[in-house]
């Protein structure tokens, strides 16, 4: 994808299963929003293709995809059922059984006394809730989620986590930009994180942790750790070292090799990188966590 | 919440049309808004105030008057002409005086209600009047009555009302014309073709700031990017395009009705004038031209205001270009005298072919009989042509400009997106 001359998403190749829930995770910038804009037709790739289910998207089969976009917004002049309505209709419900949805939602979400409220008069959250009830109606094959959480407090945050996770046991497949790493965790069953428009890792959970920082070793020790090209020594202390193994070793070689080399061994324990730890070291330190 | 079983992906029926539901959507909430009923009703109930207040007006001024006639009005004169009829005078309340200062007199001091002086000759020196004051209308008698008695003295003298209508200037005239052989329209030919200029020019003022923003609400609002995931931009904007012209239309109608019950119900009372339609003259070629021309150009200006709103990150920002289109749109009947007395200079020519000066241009042209059949049809090819580019223009600014939420969209960057723009054709 080229804007004006710049490269933003450069020979990337991903594909996503159905009924799987797939991380989007990425820096500010590394192209996530693009890529899904592109998936959706918004923008064309300058080459390649996106499919969906092996054809490109068209909005007339908007009626069977949940797209909340990064940049959200509704009608804020309209009552939040007729805003609910519209859309369930464009989305191919009948405008009684749209109002219906809506209604059910709405007090799923502790918003019935709502419905009939202007949308500009609902707090951020709640708007953000409509935008979601939006999304999920006519209960969409795909799901594409830019960044669902931003916005919400903690308790509308894990209703909105228990909804997603809902969606996905109904069948429906996920596709979701967060930098929430939890969620990436509890939810995704696969991930590609994005650097610079290319594909920096992709795989399951599992897999990415073994490509991006395998396995880190706790020692609790006395004497000298010595180098090793199996490992990388990440933290020195004077009893305490963490080593991080560089490709596939088996732990138990290096228990032996460090008592071979005459270290105390007081305590080893072995467990993986977070998906947090292995972000922070593709992108470095980053305070703020905003989309791409 | 309620989970339906879910359906295969690509089924025939989400390929359908939404148009139905846009239209819904957006005449729905146009007309549920106070706010739209209050502006649409605040021409018509002013123009029922005025009316009433007129018809009162008169009501009054007419019992008043009526008050007054029926009082006898007696005066006296002195007939320097010798054209007054003694008979007439009399049966009129009139009584010949010789002396005018005496006579005066009595009116200053309230014995005579009038007194009239008629010179020697009442066609080239003034009649002179003097009455008791009665107010602005009860004066108006005087004159009335000093008149009467000289008209009907002089009727009486000629002996032939006909003759005596004549010298009155009561006389009409039937004018009957020819081009090509045929009778010519006339005036009351040119009436009817108008009327769709008046239509024209009426709905685009009602519209135009609608137009405008229709596609700013979604791009201000941020919401275009979920609707361009449920719908062609294009259904977007012909459902906008189609709900403007509905809302239009029951803006007229909220105007014309009371208006045509108020002519109806009020003619008479607000003095209007009797509107004889069975001599206006349709021409049925000019009446489809005219109807042509109109549609063409409202889908041009639409089209046109559409894309405006979709480039321009806000209505603040689109304001400038749209004064623009207005004077593009009016200058022509700034040249309505050259549109009239010399269609073909080149000034008139360049307005009846540049898009957008050509509707209002060629509709007074038509309604003129100054357009001809070749040139309407090249002006309302140009219309509709254009008119379908400008939308297809339109979607593919939408398509882009909504998801620029505070830049404007220059056409070259849009352009230079063939491949981004090309899915919303599909």
């Amino acid at each position: 994808m080229d804007f004006a001359g710049t490269t933003v998403v450069e020979d990337l190749s991903f594909d996503v299963k159905r009924g799987e829930t797939f991380g989007f995770l990425g820096s500010n910038g590394s192209g996530k929003t693009t890529t899904l804009r592109a998936l959706l037709g918004i923008y064309l790739p300058t080459a390649g293709v996106l499919h969906i289910d092996g054809r490109p998207f068209t909005p007339e089969a908007g009626s069977r995809l949940g797209y909340l976009p990064e940049e959200r917004g509704l009608y804020k002049k309209e009552s939040v059922l007729t805003v609910m309505t519209y859309f369930g209709e464009l989305k191919g419900l009948s405008k009684k059984a749209a109002a219906s949805w809506s209604m059910n939602y709405l007090e799923r979400v502790g918003m019935a006394d709502k419905a009939k409220a202007r949308v500009d008069k609902l707090s951020g959250g709640q708007q953000q809730k409509v935008q979601l009830g939006v999304t999920i109606m006519n209960d969409p094959e795909l799901l594409i989620l830019d960044e669902p959480t931003k916005g919400f407090d903690p308790v509308n945050r894990r209703l909105l986590m228990d909804i997603i996770e809902e969606q996905k046991r109904a069948g429906a497949t996920v596709l979701m930009v967060t930098h929430q790493m939890e969620e990436v965790e509890r939810l995704c069953d696969r991930v590609i994180l994005l650097k610079g428009g290319r594909a920096e890792a992709y795989g399951t959970i599992p897999e990415v942790q073994n490509q991006y920082g395998g396995t880190m070793i706790r020692v609790g020790y006395s004497g000298e750790i010595p180098e090793s090209p199996h490992y990388e020594i990440s933290l020195r202390d004077r009893n305490y070292a963490e080593l991080t193994l560089i490709g596939t070793v088996d732990e138990a070689l290096i228990l032996r090799d460090l008592v071979g080399a005459g270290v105390l061994v007081r305590s080893f324990t072995t467990s993986k990188l977070s998906l947090e730890e292995i972000f922070v070291s593709v992108y470095g330190e980053q305070n703020e966590m905003v989309g791409a | 919440m309620c989970m339906a079983s879910r359906t295969k992906w690509w089924v025939p029926e989400m390929g359908r049309n939404n148009l139905r539901t846009v239209i819904g959507f957006e005449v729905g909430r146009t007309l549920g808004k106070k706010k739209f009923w209050f502006i649409t009703l605040l021409v018509p109930i002013a123009i029922g105030i005025v009316i009433a207040l007129v018809s009162l007006g008169n009501s009054t001024a007419a019992s008043t008057i009526d008050a007054q006639s029926d009082a006898k009005l007696t005066f006296t004169y002195s007939d320097a002409s010798g054209y007054v009829d003694p008979a007439v005078a009399t049966a009129l309340g009139g009584t010949a005086v010789t002396d005018d200062a005496v006579a005066i007199a009595g009116v200053k001091s309230g014995d005579e209600d009038a007194h009239f002086v008629y010179p020697a000759d009442p066609a080239k020196t003034p009649t002179q009047v003097y009455g008791v004051d009665k107010g602005l209308f009860g004066n108006g008698e005087y004159e009335g009555v000093a008149t009467q008695v000289l008209i009907i003295s002089a009727q009486d003298q000629i002996g032939d009302p006909s003759l005596t209508a004549l010298a009155q200037g009561s006389v009409s005239v039937t004018s009957t014309t020819f081009t090509d052989g045929e009778e010519a329209a006339g005036f009351m030919g040119m009436i009817p073709p108008l009327v769709f200029l008046l239509i024209f020019f009426l709905v685009f003022v009602l519209l135009s700031n609608q137009m405008l923003t229709s596609t700013l609400e979604e791009k201000e609002n941020r919401v275009t990017e979920m609707i361009l995931t449920t719908l062609n931009p294009t259904v977007l904007i012909s459902g906008k395009i189609i709900s403007l012209f509905i809302v239009g239309f029951v803006q007229v109608l909220v105007f014309l009705v009371p208006a045509l019950v108020a002519y109806v119900v009020f003619r008479t009372s607000l003095n209007l004038p009797e509107v004889d339609l069975s001599s206006l003259t349709f021409d049925p070629i000019q009446m489809i031209i005219g109807a042509l021309l109109a549609l063409g150009g409202f889908a041009l200006f639409t089209g046109t205001l559409v894309a405006i709103g979709a480039v321009m990150p806000t209505a603040k920002d689109a304001g400038s270009w749209f004064s623009t289109l207005i004077i593009l749109m009016i200058v022509p009947l700034y040249s309505l005298s050259l549109i009239l007395s010399d269609p073909n200079s080149p000034v008139v020519q360049i307005f009846t072919y540049f898009p957008y000066s050509a509707p209002i241009t060629a509709m007074l042209r038509n309604a003129f009989g100054s357009l001809a059949g070749w040139e309407a049809a090249i002006v309302i090819t140009e219309l509709f042509l254009l008119s379908a580019i400008v939308l297809q223009l339109a979607a593919r600014l939408f398509r882009y400009g909504s998801i620029e939420y505070t830049t404007r969209v220059s056409f070259k960057t849009a352009f230079a997106r063939p491949k981004a723009t090309s899915t919303a054709q599909r």
